[in-house]
């Protein structure tokens, strides 16, 4: 269906070598927004622990479609779905979908850095609550260890029972992650995290995200081509609600197949 | 030119408008007050009414009309505050929605009167609870609940969509995310609309008129076990609230003092309607700053 | 979301189950504490208590209210059309409520008509011309005032309208326009406030085009303005007027309490809510009277289902522009 390259060459920060397990496995998605037929046909192999960035013109669908992945679509009534998006060994389409579990196992960053108006460490500790996680030991190691792994624990160790609304955009934004991470997801979902931020903060990002790969499987959502060019082994160029092409980044960039693709790397629109 | 002229005209007959407005509202808050403080005193508030003579109180008066609002809150709130958060979190869009919210916009319009003439049929002589603060209290639940839904509600769609995607993301459930996220969220502006609702539950009267009642049983203030006859704290006995006090001296009141009578508890009810304001619009802005984390 | 048809249930490597899949029974959905269930109970069991609040009301006093005629025989053609109101009357005793029907009708207008000129100019002023003290100063005042009860009104009523009635235009004082100008005085911060949130609603843009083109501010408000806020104002005025018509005591206070039609508005007459007011508490529950009163009282309550009415439908037309 969607061919491949085979030789490797490092693209900047790309370092896949391998061809990796598929954790999530798209076929055949349609997506409506009542007559709007917001995603088209699309068939998307995610590869496990590895950036896979979907980029496009807004509007393109690229958001519509992350946001059906932990199924946060459910919320609005007008939308419906078809297709399958296959995970583990099941269709996380299928309406039986436990959503509470799903979205423990895929996380979810937003655009706009939302935390709780609660303290730095209740923000991380509220979802593990919930999970069951009752032992305070415990609830204080998994708060330190997530701060520590987006590199926020240095800057508010000593303000811990500080409201989140204190920290600036990168740092909310951090916390975030950080709180999504507490809950040990196998993905992470993330809608244009960095748009809404300064490039210092959005550099801090990117460089937390290579990290993180080592460990989850990451898909993020960017209108930001260098950004994608910058961090994603896999890139996914949307337009008008088509997957219009998906490939290695360095393919996608440097050779890509459709006209559209390289006129929108290119600058040509958008 | 004209056009000039007539501009200067109706702008000037605007604030004339805006002027007797004014004029109206200031001079008949300025007449309650003066002419009713100076009839309020320690005894004032201390003694109890009296039928025939002169130097009569509103002690009893005054304590009934804070005990029934206490009820009728203490009714109203979980219940408004749960409908409200069915209205702005659950609610599909489709007919039971919208004949819900018929249904919240009757309950706020109906005449207090026919709310009172419900009360009466239902609460005091079909349930048999009498003419009493618990009667009354259903009442004013009726006419209260629809104020409470509606400020849950536009205080939970105040709220940005993000906090709630937040929570859901993270794998909390939905009722969850309202009960840790949400709520804690929109608390201030519920509370202020709580007071302020609070405000006119104070000064109701006509739905209290057949379910509360027009009188009001020697009062034992030392007694407070509630199962008795006597007891400030009896939620079956009956109690004239203040409001309801001022009517009735004014329609059939055969003491020579009715006019300070009236005055004084007018004075005190506007006060007390004043303060609930005041107090909805501070907790408001105290709330608001410490949240905006300034 | 919905999930469309074409979703197939069966995984890709179908195995054991897995936990993502929820088959929780209904017992085990209540007694989880992370399900939604207990929460959705409490919830969904407030919303029902709101429809059969208004469900009880509505079916409550219509039965009541239909006693008259079904059970005393009273005619409906001669209850809302006889004019004489004579129930006490050992021989004879006619229910007639006509006076009572026009009396309220005739208060809710010549109260809105007190009313709305003097509302409406001062949210004119509020929100067009003194802008920032308006929103500042006059607006949570009025607000204030909307919470001022209205016994306290009567009172008011009571003690300034009747006496200047009384000294300028003869008679006791206690009269038709007299209940009208309290009721009056009552619905001006309600109009004035929300028709000072309906103009402030109307967009900017359009009042610049307006002074584009070399509009004064008083053009401006009356050709742009105005229209734009049209059906919002007039649900302000609505909403004020379906205040009036069920207001009770301070109407009762100040009207005068006669059983007659009036023949001027200087003359004392009585409203519907009045007269309930008045003989509730002196009748017997099964007495002729006593059904009589409470058809009034479902006439009062049909008659508020049509303001209801009215100003949903306003409501609707002004989403829809």
């Amino acid at each position: 269906m969607i061919q491949m390259e085979k030789n490797i060459v490092s693209f900047t920060n790309n370092t896949v070598t391998k061809e990796l397990p598929i954790q999530i496995n798209v076929e055949n998605v349609n997506i409506f927004y009542g007559d709007n037929h917001a995603v088209k046909d699309v068939n998307l192999p995610i590869h496990e622990k590895s950036i896979t960035a979907l980029i496009g013109p807004s509007g393109c669908g690229k958001s519509t479609f992350i946001r059906t992945i932990n199924r946060m679509n459910d919320l609005i009534p007008s939308a419906r779905c078809e297709g399958m998006i296959g995970y583990k060994d099941v269709n996380i389409l299928n309406p039986k979908v436990d959503v509470v579990q799903l979205r423990k196992e895929i996380g979810m960053v937003f655009q706009q850095p939302n935390p709780f108006p609660k303290s730095i460490s209740e923000n991380i500790q509220l979802p593990l609550r919930f999970a069951g996680v009752r032992n305070k030991k415990m609830l204080k190691e998994t708060t330190e260890d997530c701060l520590k792994q987006v590199g926020l624990w240095d800057e508010v160790k000593d303000r811990l029972d500080r409201s989140a609304t204190s920290l600036s955009g990168g740092q909310q934004q951090r916390l975030c992650i950080a709180r999504a991470l507490a809950l040990k997801p196998n993905v992470i979902l993330l809608d244009e995290p960095t748009s809404a931020l300064d490039p210092v903060s959005s550099a801090k990002i990117e460089e937390l995200l290579l990290e993180l790969k080592n460990s989850y499987t990451i898909i993020i959502v960017t209108h930001n081509m260098q950004q994608a060019a910058r961090i994603a082994d896999y890139t996914a160029f949307f337009y008008q609600g088509e997957l219009i092409e998906f490939g290695k980044t360095k393919t996608l960039f440097t050779n890509p197949e459709k006209k559209s693709t390289s006129d929108y790397i290119s600058g040509r629109f958008g | 030119m004209n056009s000039k002229i007539t501009n200067r005209i109706a702008i000037s007959v605007i604030i004339a408008c805006a002027v007797a407005m004014a004029a109206i509202l200031i001079s008949m808050l300025g007449y309650i007050l003066v002419q009713g403080v100076s009839s309020i005193s320690w005894k004032f508030l201390t003694t109890s009414a009296s039928p025939f003579l002169a130097g009569g109180g509103i002690k009893d008066q005054l304590w009934n009309s804070f005990y029934v609002l206490i009820i009728t809150m203490l009714l109203t709130v979980p219940i408004g505050v749960f409908g409200g958060i069915y209205l702005a979190e659950y609610a599909k869009p489709g007919k039971l929605t919208s004949f819900i919210r018929t249904c919240v916009e009757v309950l706020a319009s109906l005449p207090s009167i026919v709310v009172g003439m419900f009360g009466m049929l239902v609460f005091v002589n079909y349930f048999g609870f009498k003419y009493s603060v618990f009667s009354g209290a259903l009442a004013l639940t009726v006419f209260n609940l629809p104020v409470i839904v509606r400020v849950t509600e536009d205080g939970f769609r105040s709220l940005s969509r993000h906090q709630k995607e937040g929570g859901l993301a993270l794998g909390l459930t939905h009722w969850h995310t309202i009960k840790t996220i949400l709520l804690p969220a929109a608390f201030p502006s519920i509370l202020t609309g709580i007071i302020l609702s609070a405000g006119r539950v104070f000064g109701e009267s006509a739905a209290l008129l057949f379910t509360a009642g027009l009188s009001t049983p020697d009062l034992d203030f030392g007694n407070w076990n509630p199962a008795a006859p006597n007891s400030p704290l009896n939620l079956f006995r009956s109690a004239e609230t203040l409001s309801v006090h001022i009517w009735a001296v004014n329609t059939g009141g055969i003491m020579p003092d009715v006019q300070t009578i009236a005055n004084g508890s007018a004075a005190v009810l506007v006060i007390c309607v004043l303060l609930f304001n005041l107090f909805a619009r501070m907790i408001g802005k105290i709330i608001n700053q410490k949240f905006s984390g300034k | 979301m919905k999930i469309g048809k074409m979703v197939t249930d069966a995984a890709p490597a179908s195995g054991g189950k897995s936990k993502l899949i929820n088959e929780k029974g209904l017992f085990s959905q209540l007694t989880d504490r992370t399900s939604e269930s207990r929460g959705k109970l409490l919830i969904y069991g407030s919303a029902l208590l709101m429809i059969v609040a208004v469900t009880a009301i509505t079916l409550f006093l219509s039965i009541q209210g239909l006693r008259a005629f079904v059970v005393d025989h009273l005619n409906f053609w001669t209850f809302i059309t006889g004019t004489e109101w004579f129930p006490d009357r050992a021989e004879n005793p006619s229910f007639g409520a006509f006076p009572f029907i026009f009396g309220s009708m005739a208060v809710t207008f010549l109260a809105a008509l007190i009313a709305t000129p003097i509302a409406i100019g001062t949210a004119i002023f509020m929100a067009e011309i003194a802008k920032k003290w308006g929103a500042k100063v006059m607006q949570p005042v009025i607000e204030i005032l909307v919470g001022i009860p209205s016994v306290v009104y009567g009172l008011i009523g009571l003690s300034i309208v009747v006496p200047f009635m009384r000294q300028h235009f003869g008679g006791s004082g206690f009269n038709l326009i007299t209940g009208a100008i309290v009721v009056g005085i009552m619905i001006l911060p309600t109009v004035a406030s929300i028709a000072a949130d309906s103009i402030r609603a109307v967009p900017d843009s359009l009042r610049q085009a307006s002074y584009a083109i070399g509009a004064t501010k008083w053009q401006t408000i009356w050709r742009v303005v105005i229209p734009a806020a049209g059906s919002s104002l007039l649900t302000a005025i609505i909403l004020g007027m379906s205040r009036a018509f069920g207001e009770a005591l301070a109407v009762q206070m100040v009207i005068g309490n006669a059983r007659n039609i009036p023949a001027s508005i200087l003359d004392p007459s009585a409203t519907l809510t009045t007269i309930i007011t008045l003989s509730m508490g002196h009748t017997t529950t099964g007495s002729v009277l006593n059904d009589a009163l409470w058809s009034l009282g479902l006439i009062l309550l049909l008659i508020s289902y049509v303001f209801i009415v009215i100003i949903r439908f306003l409501g609707r037309r002004g989403e829809k522009r």
